[in-house]
């Protein structure tokens, strides 16, 4: 009796496997609405009715371990290839997706969902499970067990038709973008685009570097600005206190004469000549929002001080001569009385997304961060992101061009989104962006998205940040010295 | 080529169904099947193996 109850459940398992999911997208969706498979979908499709045959073939040979050990790969790849299907559209908006939908989700995301119930079942069934189940002959099937064979048998002629149709015989193969189906061999399109050479690769398009100086070109004459001008540097220092780390980014707060200087962890407070330092913590950048390494900083309104790492998360910290050490133990590896974390998280980016940052700038006129993309081994876009301070959202994103009454002239096919920009400041509607790739000094025009200006600084060593003070700019490298220009 | 592998799986069926005796060959033809489904998932997404999301 549990013997015939462990089969009837089989049987009704494969039945339903073979009707719903298979047969309906081959019978009502393919044949009726039109619906062609991916190259994608036919595999997911393909591993559900391999799991349907392994599950014909415990009826009948009883459940041996190899296909008990079979059907638990081809599903567990199944839920892989849900996944990795699911994932190329699981960021998108609301309602967006490939191809068909059906209750609300599109077909790729209920293949994950048909896996997971099939890698359920079979725990079930290997619950059911004895070892006298084990068959030596083959077993005759009861007639439900015969109809779930010939269902199967049905479902899989009909899907053959479809591939024939729609991918052709051998070696023609699925599409990434398919035809809709028809029964009209006019309409039929065989492809061998998925046989032709592409590199082989883990992550795809999201392998992309972390941002680094090492390699980056520093002549201002090989910049893609043809003849950009020279400004001179009109006092250099070093930072008079010591810093864990290299500084990261630079800026300046008029309101209370302090500089800030972020490093890949730490915040400083410092005096307005850069000698003194008045208070400073190093950020536990993990275990919560990943903050990674701090890019930029800046100052934002009421004394506010902002990191914002290369990845875009941020932290938001006040200062705060009472803040409580123990409280704080959470978010600071060291010094934590000064300084309170307000909040922690990211900002999220379109035209960014697939890119790091290295600066970050505030802009009082419009309450709003900007942050700038740097280039990286898979994008090569320079991008300004304008995140509104109430909410921390992005509010605008664009690229740059050239001004047309700046005088400034690029390079043949040269483009600005060569520069790497690592520090930026904002003043009177501009912002000076300072690039560590041909230490130019770039002048923006936040209004109309131009460079109106742009200057070669000699004597620069990979600088990470700049902060405007007055008339002056201070732009800082990687080795703790400043070099002083004027604003122009 | 799923219009191979599914013939192969018709006639995986057919003998697991009708010609029980030849269990052997229906299972080699059944891991020839995994394999080309394998294959052919990974060829077609072989620019970026693993699910394309952040990581």
């Amino acid at each position: 009796m549990r013997r015939n109850a462990l089969y009837s459940t089989l049987a009704l398992a494969v039945l339903l496997l073979a009707v719903i999911p298979i047969g309906v997208a081959v019978f009502l969706l393919g044949f009726i609405y039109g619906d062609s498979p991916c190259v994608m979908c036919w595999e997911q499709r393909i591993g559900m009715a391999l799991v349907a045959l392994i599950g014909l073939f415990v009826l009948r040979y009883g459940p041996k371990p190899k296909y008990i050990g079979l059907a638990v790969l081809v599903a567990a790849w199944g839920v892989f290839m849900g996944i990795r299907h699911t994932g190329m559209h699981a960021a998108r908006d609301v309602g967006q997706g490939f191809s068909a939908e059906i209750l609300g989700a599109h077909t790729y995301t209920w293949a994950l969902f048909i896996y997971w119930v099939c890698v359920a079942t079979m725990g079930v069934l290997l619950l059911m499970t004895k070892k006298e189940d084990i068959e030596d002959e083959p077993r005759t099937l009861t007639p439900l067990e015969s109809l779930a064979g010939v269902v199967f048998l049905v479902v899989i002629a009909g899907n053959i038709v479809q591939a024939f149709a729609s991918t052709g015989p051998p070696p023609f193969m699925g599409q990434g973008d398919p035809v809709r189906f028809s029964f009209a061999p006019s309409h039929w399109v065989w492809s061998l685009d998925e046989w032709s050479p592409a590199p082989i690769s883990l992550r795809g398009r999201w392998a992309i570097d972390k941002p680094s100086l090492e390699a980056v070109p520093v002549d201002p004459v090989s910049g893609p600005i043809a003849r950009v001008p020279v400004i001179p540097v009109k006092q250099q220092f070093t930072i008079g206190f010591p810093i864990a780390g290299t500084p990261t980014d630079l800026a300046y707060d008029p309101a209370t004469a302090q500089f800030l200087v972020t490093t890949q962890r730490g915040i400083y407070l410092a005096d307005e000549t850069l000698a003194k330092m008045n208070r400073y913590t190093v950020v536990d950048v993990g275990f919560s929002v990943d903050l990674g390494r701090f890019g930029g900083g800046a100052f934002l309104d009421k004394g506010a001080v902002l990191a914002v790492g290369e990845n875009k998360s941020y932290v938001l910290l006040r200062p705060n001569d009472k803040a409580d050490a123990g409280a704080n133990f959470r978010y600071f590896l060291e010094s934590f009385d000064k300084f309170d974390e307000m909040s922690r998280s990211r900002f999220g980016t379109v035209r960014a997304r697939m890119m790091y940052v290295m600066s970050a700038a505030y802009d009082p006129a419009t309450n709003s961060i900007y942050t700038v993309t740097v280039p990286n081994n898979k994008v090569k876009r320079l991008v300004l992101s304008r995140f509104d301070r109430r909410d921390m959202t992005l509010s605008e994103e664009f690229s740059l061009t050239v001004g047309a009454a700046s005088g400034l002239e690029l390079s043949g096919e040269r483009t600005l989104d060569e520069f790497v920009v690592t520090g930026a400041t904002i003043a009177d509607g501009r912002m000076y962006a300072i690039s560590a790739a041909y230490n130019t000094l770039l002048t923006i025009d936040l209004a109309t998205h131009t460079v109106i200006a742009a200057h070669a600084i000699p004597g620069l060593a990979r600088p990470t940040g700049i902060a405007v003070k007055g008339d002056d700019l201070y732009i800082v490298g990687e080795n703790g010295v400043i070099w002083v220009v004027g604003r122009e | 080529m799923e219009f191979l592998n599914l013939v192969v799986i018709f006639a995986t069926a057919y003998l697991v169904l009708r010609k029980p005796e030849k269990e052997r060959t229906a299972f080699r033809l059944l891991v020839f099947s995994v394999l080309l489904m394998v294959f052919l998932f990974s060829m077609a997404t072989r620019t970026g193996l693993l699910p394309g999301v952040n990581y």
